[in-house]
């Protein structure tokens, strides 16, 4: 029982979950360090991973804060950009990256980052 | 003046005297918890886009302070934590009992773990952190089992729990609370049954505390120690009805009374009102560190002290900033005395004026509280979506769009309404303590103190929000 105890609390320790199907991408934001406000988002992918959509969500880190969404449109081979994504509050953002293949496989990445 | 008894209204007062009562009222509250740590630990590590933040951080408080206002303490009364009482009934019979130690029997000691645990929000920004909110609640929950296991039943209530404690401190100004019937009816009470316990044998009524193990009836009595006809305060009260169940006199009321009848008279002891104080200046701390002047505050004694050390800076900052509040009040309350002509220590002068904290720190708690919760009420219905249906019950797919309650250029003023209702709530204590010690003039400098923190905290609610994790920008 006392084993069964230890070993539940350590499979608890290390459970926090994985992200799914990493994206390997590039993400750059104009400018560089946005502030409130709008600003650009280029997504730059492998040019043979045919993509068929890109979707951007931004986070705050607190709870009850509504997401901002937006899409990503072709820019150019391997090129995605969302203009004028909406940084509407101060503070830490989590941006995810969802990105569609043509036989619908899904990929993701997570870019965190302060808006001062 | 004759006042509603809530328990006259029969269907109310069936269930309340039905034993299980607490335990329907505990089990949504178990089931949120374990929703809450299973997506805590297994769900996606976004705090707005997981149950246990959502459900902890925005509702579990709003919900609190809604219930506070418009009834009572019934989360003391929902407490799933409560529910360890089975298993440790069942443990204390192998483990050795010890009684609370005498000098923790007092707030001091649940002041320094709200200090703590204040500490830990901010320091491991427990908000924004699912995992870390499900290590938190299964740590209440063990913590809780603990005590209980070693220590008489309420220990972890009363004198433990930061949570109960909050809850006990902002419920001074509810408008219910428990009462006798007729005091006169407990005066002839053999067995002191409310607080004692009662156990109807076959050899006749017995109290629990003189027969623990006697077969029969058995109705536990209060758990905090509170002896109806005595009480003034929902100070410790956890609205478990316990009360109401042990005694066989049907001589139990709970009342509706003026929110502010107890802050204006009831006599606190000083460890009481200091939670008070401290739960209103936490409070404005908590607001505080969610706005820029709070990030340019540590930037400046960052370099100060010529370090970026954020433990450092966070304890620097709290300690100033409630050392401070705790300091000014002492002053005015001093001053206040002086200008009544009474002449007592500081102490007493703090428990006498301190009342008028109660209703500030709620107003404080519930501004800041309304704001998140009417933010992002509905996000809570994508959230569950998404927990229930990873756990395979498919309830739909989450709709992450649901927003706020209120227009969003509402959640200002309603702050502002909230604070001035604290600050005319804090006022009339003020001016009926005044009006016991006749000096109105006393009264009015502990107002001006009020009304200038008021102001303060008005103006930090006033500040755009800046929801960072991190205390210092990166250089």
């Amino acid at each position: 029982m006392r084993r069964l105890l230890l070993l539940a609390l350590l499979l608890l320790a290390a459970c926090k979950p994985k992200t799914g199907e990493p994206l390997d991408a590039k993400v750059r934001f104009v400018p560089e360090h946005p502030s409130v406000g709008k600003a650009e988002i280029c997504i730059e992918v492998d040019p043979d991973l045919e993509l068929a959509k890109i979707e951007v969500v931004g986070d705050m880190t607190h709870a009850g804060m509504i997401p901002v969404e937006a899409e990503a449109h072709p820019a150019g081979p391997g090129l995605w950009r969302v203009e004028d994504f909406d940084f509407n509050m101060r503070g830490d953002w989590v941006i995810t990256i969802t990105a569609y293949d043509k036989s619908g496989k899904k990929y993701q990445k997570e870019v965190r980052l302060t808006v001062p | 003046m004759k006042l509603l008894d809530l328990l006259r209204f029969k269907p109310l007062e069936r269930f309340v005297r039905w034993r299980y009562s607490r335990f329907v009222m505990q089990v949504p509250l178990l089931l949120v918890a374990l929703l809450a740590l299973y997506d805590g630990f297994f769900g996606r590590q976004l705090a707005p886009k997981n149950f246990a933040t959502v459900s902890v951080w925005l509702h579990y408080r709003g919900f609190l302070v809604l219930a506070i206002a418009v009834l009572g303490n019934l989360f003391c009364a929902a407490c799933p934590m409560m529910l360890v009482r089975g298993p440790t009934r069942w443990a204390k019979r192998f483990l050795p009992q010890f009684a609370w130690p005498r000098a923790l029997r007092n707030k001091y000691f649940v002041i320094g773990l709200t200090l703590l645990y204040l500490f830990a929000y901010e320091y491991w920004d427990l908000w924004e952190s699912p995992w870390l909110t499900a290590w938190l609640i299964l740590g209440y929950f063990v913590v809780a089992f603990v005590v209980d296991a070693l220590f008489p039943e309420g220990t972890f209530c009363k004198y433990v729990c930061p949570l109960g404690n909050f809850n006990f401190t902002l419920s001074t100004v509810s408008p219910t609370q428990i009462t006798a019937r007729d005091p006169k009816v407990c005066l002839s009470c053999e067995g002191h049954y409310c607080v004692n316990g009662r156990v109807e044998t076959p050899e006749g009524r017995k109290t629990l505390k003189e027969a623990p193990d006697a077969e029969g009836l058995r109705f536990p009595g209060c758990e905090t120690k509170l002896y109806v006809p005595q009480i003034d305060s929902n100070m410790d009260c956890t609205l478990c009805m316990n009360c109401v169940r042990a005694c066989p006199y049907d001589n139990v009321a709970w009342k509706l009374r003026a929110p502010l009848i107890e802050a204006a008279w009831a006599r606190y002891k000083t460890d009481v009102v200091w939670l008070g104080v401290l739960l209103f200046f936490a409070g404005f701390m908590n607001a505080l560190a969610m706005v820029p002047p709070y990030y340019q505050i540590a930037e400046r004694l960052s370099a100060l002290l010529g370090t970026r050390n954020e433990a450092v800076l966070l304890s620097t900052i709290y300690l100033l900033w409630t050392g401070l509040g705790l300091f000014l009040t002492v002053g005015v309350a001093a001053l206040a005395d002086r200008i009544s002509g009474v002449k007592e220590p500081p102490a007493k002068a703090v428990r006498f004026w301190g009342a008028g904290f109660f209703p500030l720190a709620f107003a404080m708690w519930a501004g800041h509280y309304t704001f998140h919760f009417l933010t992002g009420w509905a996000t809570i219905i994508p959230v569950t979506q998404q927990a229930l249906n990873n756990l395979g019950i498919y309830v739909g797919e989450p709709d992450w769009t649901l927003a706020a309650l209120v227009p969003e250029n509402w959640l200002y003023p309603l702050q502002v309404i909230i604070l001035y209702i604290g600050l005319l709530a804090a006022s009339y204590v003020l001016f009926r303590r005044a009006r016991a010690r006749n000096s109105f003039a006393a009264g009015a400098v502990v107002f001006l103190y009020f009304f200038l923190l008021v102001a303060l905290a008005l103006w930090v609610l006033a500040q755009p929000m800046e929801m960072r994790g991190t205390l210092l920008l990166p250089q």
